[in-house]
């Protein structure tokens, strides 16, 4: 040590340089793209990697000039760098998003409107105008989607069969609320939660919604529910996790939709909601006695919908629009891509390749085709794209249902959080 | 008094040559470098964000000027500002002081050990070497996630606590033990500090008949008080902006209920998943103030207890 002066003014620039490095935060990435590499990013697990990369290595074979870079990652962690890559100038060409999404980064200009390259680079002659619509705002088309599916209950037959429980299978089979619960709390007592907590996602309670007459959000972009319907949904969530029919808050807290925090696939519950667009990912990581069933209902409406569990989009900032434009339209058009594909992200969008892939299907591909058969005159219409601030608000429905489900807060609290900071987030 | 025996001879002052003007613009054209990459990566950017701070800006459309709107909002009528201010407090309140202590005992034994000092002062600071890889976060998650090696390891003991990171109660103590588990930096630093410490010292206190508690406190502490000065302002500092264990233990959610949205994850989360990279600009200005101003704090404490060679009082 070299006495006061040289360790004060030595401490007093670290803290300086320190301090200095902490408003700046970090810079943006460079810019990859040559004259015809192009790249394209979605989230998923390995499986839907594996099919999507063998469907690329085609288009590159049968287009010679465009080079495809391919990234994914976990919902979560996708986002987040998709974000980062946008704001600092990289942004992908060809861009997975959601229902969440979609209207997120259309509002903030970052995807390019689709509509002068139909008939051109992009066709969806072969989409259900239905499903189609899932990719639309405002009359433009922003998005084409990369599949079709609708919610289901994922469940371990043996673990059912063992507890005596019988879920309802087949066209027009169904179950009360009262009936499941019933069936969860059965199979709970043979040592095992019966389902993952369904209180988390914004999603399932939108089924709830839809049964009940009522809409998650307005067709003008408000909030469609009131914190009493909120209340009842999780006071019936809250009397099964008392009886340990649904999975505990450790368990609950960490659901995303992935197979390696599912409660289904960890084995702490026997059955786990989720669009059976899953369905394949559950069979390839849980094992072959994974089956689907109709979400419960109380009355005529099973409240469940038809939807793009994926929609891809163009980004506005590409340099290579026509050639994203171009993957696009062959991921989704393309027998061979088609064949790839599967069901990886649910049902093939394009209704030939549909019927040609289910068609033909075998083990994961024909659950899915299967189950979307059996539930095809029940399910409505595409309910439409969520509005701005949606991807807001669904994470804090999962956040303030952490605080109900570790006791932190009351439902009736907890429900009353919900709805006011959906509204805030809606309105910014 | 312990004044007398710490009073001790100063090196003599060598000679410094005066410089010339010459010199001085060679030693600026060799800073240049250093000096081009601080106005272009440190104040360029630290202008913009302060500008940002009174925007409305979401990363793709212009910002657009919206005065003090942010600071406003943040203090009065954000709740999770306030959670992730007093989640943070707790985290540096508990890190710094554990982890410096843990550093301090740790030095001290290494500096009595003979036989493999190197080895195990390369062992100890290892960790540190990966502190802000992502894959050590991740393993800390693996290990005390519920069913992790943590949880069986206290549930064989008992301990049936459940995987920590999982609940609120607990995740924000695996996330200071991760920073704490770190200490090899400050170790080093206060090892250095303990072997300038002349050995005459110790032996002058032994001679008076002090223990080993009393040399501790009346030699060692108070020679080792400028480095310690040193560790705590660069540990406060670093501990509030700490990121990465939070952001991966958590997956970058703060949760579960919020119990790990540190200050920085909350930044980062407003800027980069809602958005709105204007309000995280001026969280980012307040927290330096809150930094200078403690930084600052702990400067003027520190006249109080802080001994410096060849100073007398």
């Amino acid at each position: 040590m070299n006495g006061r002066f040289g360790l004060r003014a030595a401490l007093t620039a670290v803290v300086a340089v320190t301090l200095a490095g902490l408003v700046t935060g970090c810079g943006g990435g460079g810019d990859a793209s040559g004259p015809t590499t192009i790249r394209f990013v979605w989230w998923g697990n390995e499986d839907r990697a594996k099919v999507t990369k063998a469907a690329v290595d085609l288009f590159m074979k049968d287009n010679p000039g465009i080079t495809v870079q391919t990234e994914y990652a976990a919902y979560d962690a996708y986002f987040q760098k998709l974000s980062t890559q946008v704001a600092g100038g990289a942004s992908p060409d060809l861009i997975q998003l959601d229902r969440a999404t979609l209207g997120e980064y259309q509002h903030r200009h970052v995807l390019e409107d689709l509509s002068p390259y139909m008939g051109k680079a992009v066709d969806v002659t072969g989409i259900a105008p239905a499903l189609l619509a899932g990719g639309k705002i405002e009359g433009k088309q922003y998005a084409v989607p990369g599949g079709q599916t609708t919610q289901m209950l994922a469940y371990d037959a043996g673990v059912f069969t063992k507890a005596g429980v019988a879920p309802p299978s087949g066209p027009g089979k169904t179950w009360t609320w009262a009936q499941f619960g019933e069936g969860l709390r059965k199979v709970a007592a043979t040592g095992v939660a019966g389902t993952t907590d369904f209180g988390w996602a914004i999603d399932w309670f939108e089924v709830w919604l839809h049964q009940h007459g009522k809409q998650l959000y307005t067709d003008d972009g408000k909030l469609g529910f009131t914190a009493a319907d909120l209340t009842q949904f999780w006071t019936l969530t809250g009397d099964l996790r008392a009886a340990k029919a649904v999975t505990a808050p450790e368990v609950t807290t960490k659901m995303d939709g992935s197979m390696p925090n599912s409660g289904l696939v960890t084995k702490r519950a026997g059955s786990e909601i989720n669009y059976d667009s899953s369905l394949s990912a559950y069979l390839s990581s849980y094992g072959p006695g994974i089956q689907a069933a109709p979400l419960p209902t109380d009355g005529t409406a099973s409240g469940m919908a038809a939807m793009p569990p994926v929609t891809f989009a163009v980004a506005q900032r590409s340099a290579h629009k026509e050639a994203a434009a171009k993957l696009l339209s062959f991921l989704v058009n393309n027998p061979e891509a088609g064949k790839l594909l599967g069901v990886a992200r649910g049902l093939p969008p394009n209704t030939a390749i549909r019927e040609q892939v289910c068609g033909a299907a075998q083990a994961a591909t024909k659950a899915v085709c299967d189950y979307e058969k059996s539930v095809a005159d029940r399910i409505g219409p595409a309910t439409g794209l969520w509005p701005t601030g949606s991807a807001a608000v669904k994470r804090d429905f999962q956040r303030v249902y952490d605080d109900v489900i570790f006791g932190r807060t009351g439902v009736a609290d907890g429900a009353a959080r919900a709805v006011q900071t959906a509204q805030q987030s809606l309105g910014s | 008094m312990t004044q007398a025996v710490l009073d001790r001879p100063v090196a003599p002052e060598r000679a410094v040559p005066r410089r010339r003007r010459a010199g001085q613009g060679t030693g600026y054209l060799f800073l240049s470098p250093w000096l081009l990459g601080v106005l272009v990566l440190t104040i360029g950017p630290m202008i913009a964000s302060l500008y940002l701070s009174f925007t409305d800006y979401d990363l793709f459309d212009a910002p657009r000027w919206v005065g003090l709107d942010n600071y406003a909002t943040m203090f009065t009528r954000d709740d999770r500002f306030w959670h992730a201010a007093g989640v943070t407090a707790r985290y540096v309140g508990l890190s710094v002081p554990l982890k410096l202590g843990l550093a301090l005992a740790v030095a001290m034994l290494l500096n009595r050990a003979r036989r493999g000092a190197g080895l195990y002062r390369s062992a100890f600071y290892a960790p540190s070497l990966l502190g802000a890889s992502v894959s050590l976060a991740l393993v800390w998650r693996a290990m005390f996630s519920t069913g992790g090696t943590a949880d069986r390891v206290l549930a064989a003991f008992g301990l049936d606590t459940g995987g920590w990171v999982d609940q609120p109660q607990f995740a924000l103590l695996a996330v200071i033990a991760l920073a704490v588990w770190q200490f090899g930096a400050p170790m080093v630093i206060f090892l250095a500090g303990l072997k300038q410490i002349p050995k005459e010292l110790y032996e002058a206190a032994e001679l008076d008949g002090a223990g080993a508690l009393r040399r501790f406190r009346s030699v060692t502490l108070p020679m080792l008080s400028p480095v310690l000065l040193f560790n705590l302002v660069l540990e406060t500092i670093h501990a509030f902006q700490s990121f990465t264990g939070a952001f991966v233990v958590s997956s970058g959610r703060g949760g579960p209920s919020d119990s790990t949205l540190l200050y920085t994850l909350y930044l980062y989360q407003r800027g980069f998943t809602d958005f709105r990279m204007g309000f995280a600009s001026a969280m980012a200005w307040v927290l330096l103030v809150v930094i200078g101003v403690l930084t600052a704090l702990l400067f003027r404490g520190s006249r109080r207890w802080v001994f410096y060679a060849g100073e007398s009082r």
